[in-house]
């Protein structure tokens, strides 16, 4: 008798679940309704803009706030965001912008005063420069007079338009007493761009509503959801089961996992980053006294030069990368930027000759041992060369071997060091305890700062605090026309004038390019409808710096009844906890029977 | 779990035989005894967590400050500020006093990284980690016990070879690679089987409220459960059998057949409650590794709980959460170190007398 008790029961605790399910899927939202949702391998840090650093919060306050400019969708060049227009003084050091007519999302004007706030704010707040500090440190001051902000500079600088702060309601953050400790949760935010953040879950999602007061327009999207995935293997599981409709930043084992899908688009385009290798060739500080414990032959340029003609880059590209790069034959601007991209060309060119390697190093009286290594030309030293890279990235270690193999033919050991990458940093950036390094940056529209960490003030100080140097370069040459460019406010001439610099990086060879590794991306064809990527002809998506394409980004509406692809993740899920419940409530009937079964023996 | 706990003293202490009431009496104050000075050990090997938590993590490679920076480029005057702020820039031995402190006030600190209270982080997730662990603990303790006991008894049948060989094979899986297969399994889906489990996080973006909620939340713990349960309930699975086989062959148990008992009898009633004694210690262990999380399984579904903040905190690396969640962890295990002493004690006479 006990025993048909409890099974009844078990049934129905199972049918009152059913039925629980089935209500929930009745009243399942958003019949209609068109939702983004785009995977994310990195957590948000803080959703305060002042004090955020990681990528995945700079995109997403990309989409919440305006900025003064923003690059055109095609030319990449500067373009009115808040800003509508702009002039400057005759010295270059007055520039008066005209900010918009338009609203914040909680109905209030957007003024010149809160872009002075926001400027202000960071000159003056310590805990405000967490994010952007160096982007005001040339501001003499900044003032607002109605719609005119009129931001006063030190010096010049040509990268005035390239400013990566985003514009806060003062109405609605000057109220932050305590701007280091405060994370920005407050929904809705008050924001001036094409999405209003409604919702963050730490960890896990951030919910984004369109905009209606947007001034280009609301987005055609509803909903842009961000989803965390703390391994990307699980994100791309994601994408190709629909829970996730884009995902960006992949590296090629990534990439090539989606491959084959019917339902997944592959964006493979030409990518915002330069990988190169930073030689040691005499590190020293900013008062120019030597550090580290570089090899002596890396200060000759002609051994520098030797490598180089060594490296076969086609070959990395197809056999390291998997044709998913193009190999370099300019240097830290990759050719995604047009304007700035230089190349070699004839004499210049550095080809990949073994030959003409070992004849420089012959020429320049590296002779061979017994054991076919090259000494120092005193006969004191062996050229053997450490190689650094980082612990956890294995295309790296692959790296290190053909790079071994490609410097064995001319004479020269490479042994590989691997460092996790607080220590990598250390050693490379500051100690300059490394030969050879693994390096590489991601280039913005305008290249001023990653021309700038290879200047003689980004090597780090006597008392070792870091600079941010690349390559502890410090050539006159270099600086000279570091100093050009910062003053010319001709675009063209501006260009003409940085890719000298980058012939002169190139030639002089304190980093060699090895290659431009591609944007890796992925979306749901069967989800995503149009995207326009930036720049508007093979550009990038979620991995570009600026909301275009997910203003533009359309999909598919969300269907009623819960079979479109929308909510299906939310449906399945329920489907998979009512399944999961009955096995559970099974289990302890089965128990629960086990135990009467056994009390009833008992009293036998 | 069929046998609960309450019913095993009665059984030992039967077994045990002559151990009268009279013993009981200074049995409990020499427990209390007993329970005060392991409590004394346990207050020591916390204060020695304490302080080498702050030199350990002193000695690891890495400048925090450059860290926080995450390639941004900071100038000179900013990272002084920042250490300032962090309290780096104060001789070693001030900042150990301020950490010991604060860690006494039970204040963590301030996350490098997160800019809140480490405690507070630790608050957001430690939820999260109980439900998911604790779940996990349940069900490998129960399965493991009761396949253990099956195993035991029938020494050498072929259920005995096929559950151990299993938990065996499982045991040694690396729970990295057991977790991806099952969610490309019943996560996506191959050929016939259907992928209906979720497979990251706690809940769906879109969770329905109330009781729909509950059921998002159980289906999305069904794949870290079950990879948590399959890598790590062997090891109750074979502490029961193995100390299982030792009664089998006690004469208490022959003494028990003689008396004419049924089979399941014996065992569940004589045999099953002394075998447990170091299952139950064994438990007791695990349990204070419960906050701790699963590290790796937390990163393989993107668990919101505290396996994943500690893991966050290493790559940084942000000192003081790393501090505060090595400190939580170490204390806990320690705790429930000592409980499980204290309650061997109780359970078992012989080492109260021993």
């Amino acid at each position: 008798m006990r025993k048909w008790f409890a099974r009844l029961a078990v049934l129905g605790v199972a049918l009152l679940v059913a039925g629980q399910g089935q209500v929930a899927l009745a009243q399942e939202p958003g019949a209609g309704k068109k939702v983004l949702r785009v995977g994310a391998t990195q957590a948000v840090d803080s959703m305060n803009p002042f004090l955020a650093v990681r990528v995945v919060s700079t995109q997403v306050h990309r989409w919440m706030y305006g900025f003064l400019t923003v690059p055109d969708s095609k030319t990449l060049q500067p373009s009115p965001d808040l800003a509508e227009s702009w002039t400057t003084s005759d010295d270059g050091l007055t520039w008066t912008f005209k900010i918009r007519q338009t609203k914040w999302s909680d109905g209030k004007p957007v003024t010149a005063e809160d872009a002075a706030w926001t400027f202000n704010k960071i000159m003056t707040d310590d805990a405000a420069k967490t994010a952007n500090g160096p982007a005001v440190e040339n501001f003499e001051s900044v003032t607002a007079n109605g719609q005119d902000l009129v931001i006063k500079l030190k010096a010049p600088q040509a990268s005035m338009l390239d400013n990566p702060i985003p514009i806060m309601p003062k109405h609605a953050w000057e109220g932050v007493t305590d701007l280091a400790n405060f994370d920005g949760d407050k929904y809705p935010s008050v924001s001036s761009g094409p999405y209003v953040a409604t919702e963050h879950k730490k960890d896990q999602y951030i919910k984004l509503k369109a905009n209606p007061s947007y001034w280009r327009g609301a987005p055609k999207v509803d909903e842009l959801q961000v989803i965390f995935y703390d391994n990307p293997q699980a994100a791309i599981a994601g994408l190709k089961k629909g829970d996730i409709d884009l995902i960006g930043r992949l590296n090629p084992p990534e990439f090539e996992a989606m491959k084959g899908d019917p339902n997944i688009e592959q964006w493979n385009t030409q990518g915002r980053r330069a990988a190169y290798l930073q030689i040691n060739h005499g590190a020293t500080t900013t008062d120019n006294k030597p550090v580290g414990d570089g090899h002596p032959a890396l200060k000759d340029v002609k051994v520098r030069q030797a490598l180089h003609h060594a490296i076969d880059k086609q070959k990395l590209v197809d056999e390291v990368w998997g044709g998913l790069a193009r190999p370099a034959d300019g240097s830290i601007v990759p050719p995604m930027f047009k304007d700035f991209f230089w190349e070699a060309t004839g004499e210049t060119k550095v080809t990949h000759d073994v030959a003409k390697a070992n004849q420089i190093l012959d020429d320049a009286g590296y002779k061979k041992g017994a054991d076919g290594v090259r000494t120092m030309p005193d006969g004191k030293r062996k050229l053997e060369f450490r190689f650094t890279i980082h612990a956890d990235t294995p295309i790296e270690d692959k790296l290190a071997e053909y790079l071994t193999g490609f410097f064995k033919e001319i004479g020269i050991t490479l042994t590989t060091v691997k460092l996790d990458s607080s220590k990598f940093s250390d050693e490379t950036g500051v100690a300059a305890t490394f030969d050879i390094a693994i390096s590489g940056w991601s280039v913005n529209p305008d290249p001023e700062e990653v021309l700038a960490t290879h200047l003689c003030s980004r090597r780090p100080t006597p008392a070792g605090e870091g600079g941010g140097t690349e390559s502890f370069y410090c050539d006159p040459t270099f600086e000279k026309l570091y100093q050009e460019q910062l003053k010319e406010l001709d675009r063209t001439k501006r260009a003409g004038i940085i890719k000298q610099m980058l012939e002169r990086l190139y030639t002089d060879a304190p980093v060699i390019a090895l290659y431009y590794p591609n944007n890796l991306e992925g979306y749901r064809k069967d989800r995503v409808t149009a995207i326009t990527p930036i720049p508007e002809e093979k550009g990038l998506l979620y991995g570009g710096s600026s909301y275009w394409p997910f203003y533009t980004v359309d999909v598919k509406a969300a269907s009623a009844g819960g079979s479109g692809g929308a909510d299906g993740g939310s449906n399945t899920g329920l489907i998979a906890g009512i399944v999961g419940g009955v096995v559970v409530l099974g289990l302890a009937a089965f128990l629960l029977t086990r135990r009467r079964k056994s009390a009833a023996d008992d009293r036998e | 779990m069929t046998t609960p706990l309450e019913s095993a003293e009665p059984a030992v202490a039967q077994a045990a035989g002559s151990s009268g009431s009279a013993e009981d009496r200074p049995a409990g104050r020499s427990t209390l005894r007993y329970a005060a000075s392991k409590a004394g050990g346990a207050v020591l090997s916390i204060v020695m967590v304490i302080v080498g938590t702050f030199f350990v993590f002193r000695l690891l490679p890495g400048d925090p400050v450059r860290n926080l920076a995450q390639g941004r480029r900071m100038t000179p005057e900013q990272l002084d500020l920042e250490r300032r702020r962090l309290g780096l820039d104060k001789p070693l031995l001030d900042q150990f006093f301020d950490f010991v402190g604060q860690t006494l006030r039970l204040d963590l600190g301030t996350s490098y990284e997160y800019k809140r209270p480490v405690l507070d982080l630790i608050g957001e997730r430690i939820g999260a980690t109980l439900l998911l662990t604790g779940t996990g603990l349940v069900i490998a303790v129960s399965l493991g016990i009761w396949q253990g006991t099956r195993a035991g008894w029938r020494h050498g049948s072929r259920f005995d070879r096929v559950s151990t060989g299993v938990s065996l094979l499982l045991w040694s899986v690396p729970t990295f690679w057991l977790g991806l297969l099952l969610m490309m399994t019943f996560g996506v889906g191959i050929g016939p089987i259907p992928g209906v489990l979720p497979f990251r996080g706690i809940e769906s973006v879109d969770a329905p409220d109330g009781f729909g909620y509950l059921l998002d939340v159980a289906s999305h713990m069904v794949l870290p459960c079950l990879t948590l349960v399959a890598v790590v309930y062997a090891q109750y699975l074979l502490v029961m059998r193995s100390s299982l086989l030792e009664e089998v062959s006690q004469d208490y148990v022959n003494v028990a057949r003689a008396k004419g008992l049924r089979d399941d009898e014996v065992r569940r009633r004589h045999a099953v409650p002394n075998a447990l004694l170091p299952t139950v210690t064994l438990v007791f262990l695990r349990i204070g590794f419960i906050v701790g999380g699963a590290v790796t399984v937390e990163y393989i579904f993107t668990w919101p709980g505290l396996g994943q903040l500690f893991y966050e905190a290493i790559k940084v690396p942000d000192f003081t959460l790393m501090q505060g969640t090595f400190m939580l962890i170490t204390v806990s295990v320690i705790v429930m170190n000592t409980l499980a002493d204290v309650v061997y004690h109780v359970l078992d006479p012989r080492v109260r007398t021993a």
